[in-house]
């Protein structure tokens, strides 16, 4: 029977895995990932793209809400801010595609700052009110300043090419989509096992007491904005490289809620568990529909006049129904069933 | 000096609403620690229920407001029973996620239930214009001045003078003292969100009147926020005047500086006041001890 994996050293300690066994489905994950459109249709293509683009703003968002503790709701705003300054460079000042989603993870990092600030001094629930104003005065920004923003109109882009890659081939679209995300994915873990990360984890556990430990509150809040914002505003980036034309209607309070659902749903505090929940919340108003599909006509039209409401219905109850059954999200429920395996039949 | 007179006058009314449903965040915030993202979404739901009540029955308004009221506390208390009680020793975090799950459920339930159209809430105040010096009201919005100052005071005597309003203050100080000294915590927590329904249900029903019963009455809460932060959240009375405060702000900027600028202006007073005090106006500062 296996008992319990231990390490001898600091630095397997804090690698990513010393076990070869993950970096093997790791390594098939991946391949699955890459074989994956060319045995799909279109539309199941353009669904991945949206999950890998959520996936990146869930990362995002877990660095500052699951891993140092400050609560945003408005992510709406961030993403908002990195759509628009991507469309905008493309379209008004023909900037290069590569060039300007670069430049949206960058604006956004610049305006977490400008929230980040005044948020040194506000805990939990007043950080939460403040993110949610900011977002509300970024979207409002975005309606009204129409001579740089094209206002209530929204902006379109053409088609447009990245690193060679045709953007309008939803294929390469999704490759594009791939590749971002598993770089975020990894510097994700790799700042999260470094001195950094375990100040922002040190900074959640008890923000006095890490900075009676030596770490500076300002430095580390701060930081886990920018590079909050940083992965939020690259997924706005994406966002527009998908829609093509974007409008400031989207990036509503729902949006900010359903990014917050998806690092509960899928466990605070973890890279795998922001994907996981990325994946559950993108795909759970589409297996609605199946489902709903499936019943008698009458019900069926019945339910898709109030296709809207069903989403929010959905996204509500399964906040609720996961931090009362599961506090750790879908990772956690992962870790009790391999427990449960590794244990067994020993295990309870 | 008229325009600037009317403006205040209008922004009086909208924030005496504010203000209402400030009181509400701050009365569950003070007594269970909780800031309730679902009070706007509960205050529609009180609204469309005595919405069908008023047009299915036909009451008289008074006797409407008095079933409103019931309606309304047992509304509090049955979300609070389903929702918040099984919550109960959960960090706040997750309790606060709750509501937000909460707020988002229950604004499509109603859109699902009542429809996406909006409907006049037609009652027995509406018509009538009053005229005070150079400023004119409709009837209605008087009423929701006049509903303000008599929550205001009705709170303010509900926490100084009745036993339950003391055993809450004792509660939100300190619960397990209060445990102690005999007082049933679990039935306060109960209690505070069936205050919270009727008031802000209060406030509902006359915003509904006021324009009409349509389902993004639930932004009306969201909109009460920068009130209850300005005021500080554990400070119910501090709260109802950070509504006005945020309500003449936000009419006075739309009317002088730009347009749009009534929907944000609160947010704006907000950040800027909480980067000066970040407890609120009013509210207390938190020691802490580690």
């Amino acid at each position: 029977m296996r008992t319990h994996h231990f390490v001898e050293t600091y630095e397997k300690h804090i690698a990513l895995s010393d076990n070869p066994v993950t970096w093997s489905w790791t390594g098939l994950l991946l391949v699955a990932l890459v074989v994956f459109p060319f045995a799909t249709s279109n539309y199941l293509i353009a669904l991945a793209t949206t999950v890998g683009i959520a996936a990146i703003g869930a990362i995002g968002l877990n660095i500052l809400t699951g891993v140092t503790g400050l609560i945003s709701l408005g992510q709406a705003g961030f993403l908002a801010a990195g759509c628009y300054t991507t469309a905008l460079l493309i379209a008004d000042y023909n900037w290069p595609p590569e060039l300007a989603l670069i430049a949206a993870g960058v604006v956004s990092a610049l305006l977490s700052l400008v929230v980040g600030v005044p948020s040194l001094r506000l805990k939990g629930l007043y950080l939460a009110i403040t993110t949610m104003a900011f977002s509300f005065i970024i979207t409002h920004f975005l309606l009204y300043a129409e001579s740089v923003t094209h206002g209530p109109y929204g902006v379109r882009i053409e088609d447009l090419g990245f690193l060679g890659l045709d953007l309008a081939s939803p294929i390469q679209l999704y490759f594009l989509v791939l590749a971002v995300a598993v770089i975020a994915a990894i510097a994700a873990l790799n700042i999260l096992r470094t001195r950094v990360g375990r100040a922002f984890t040190a900074i959640r556990d008890h923000d006095i007491a890490a900075r009676v430990m030596g770490i500076s509150l300002t430095q580390y809040k701060l930081s886990a904005f920018v590079i909050s914002s940083f992965f939020v505003g690259i997924a706005g980036g994406l966002m527009a490289f998908q829609f093509r034309f974007i409008n400031v209607d989207i990036f509503n309070l729902l949006l900010s809620v359903e990014a917050l659902a998806m690092i509960i749903v899928g466990g605070l505090g973890s890279v795998a568990g922001a994907i996981l929940g990325a994946v559950f919340i993108v795909l759970l108003p589409e297996a609605t529909r199946e489902v709903i599909d499936l019943l008698p006509t009458g019900i069926t039209s019945m339910l898709s006049t109030y296709i809207y409401e069903i989403r929010g219905l959905l996204t509500g109850l399964t906040i609720i129904i996961m931090l009362r059954i599961e506090p750790h999200g879908l990772i956690g429920l992962w870790r009790d069933i391999k427990r449960y395996w590794t244990h067994w039949p020993l295990s309870v | 000096m008229d325009l600037f007179l009317n403006l205040v006058a209008s922004g009086l009314v909208i924030g005496s609403i504010y203000g209402i449903i400030a009181i509400a965040f701050a009365v569950i915030f003070k007594t269970t620690g909780v800031l309730n993202f679902a009070q706007g979404e509960v205050m529609m739901l009180v609204a469309y229920v005595s919405w069908s009540l008023g047009t299915e029955l036909s009451l008289s308004f008074p006797v409407l407001v008095i079933v409103s009221i019931g309606v309304a506390a047992l509304i509090g208390i049955i979300v609070e029973r389903l929702f918040i009680r099984p919550m109960i020793g959960q960090p706040i975090f997750a309790i606060v996620m709750v509501t937000i799950g909460l707020a988002v459920m229950l604004r499509s339930l109603i859109v699902i239930f009542w429809g996406a159209d909006a409907e006049p809430f037609n009652a027995a105040i509406e018509g009538g214009l009053v005229e005070i010096g150079p400023v004119v009201l409709f009837t209605e919005q008087l009423f929701a001045i006049i509903l303000f100052f008599a929550i205001m005071t009705a709170v303010f005597l509900f926490f100084r003078f009745t036993r339950i309003g003391i055993a809450m203050r004792a509660t939100a100080m300190d619960e397990t003292a209060a445990l102690l000294m005999g007082v049933d915590v679990r039935r306060i927590s109960a209690l505070a969100w069936a205050i919270a329904a009727v008031v802000s249900g209060l406030a509902g029903i006359t915003f509904a009147i006021m324009f009409s019963r349509a389902p993004d009455l639930w932004f009306q809460g969201l909109r009460a926020f920068p009130a209850t932060i300005l005021g500080g959240l554990d400070s119910p009375l501090g709260s109802g005047f950070g509504g006005l405060i945020i309500g003449v702000i936000g009419d006075l900027s739309e009317g002088y500086i730009g347009q749009g600028l009534k929907e944000i202006s609160g947010f704006i007073v907000i950040i800027i006041v909480l980067m000066v005090r970040p407890y609120g106006l009013f509210g207390e500062k938190e020691l802490e001890r580690v």
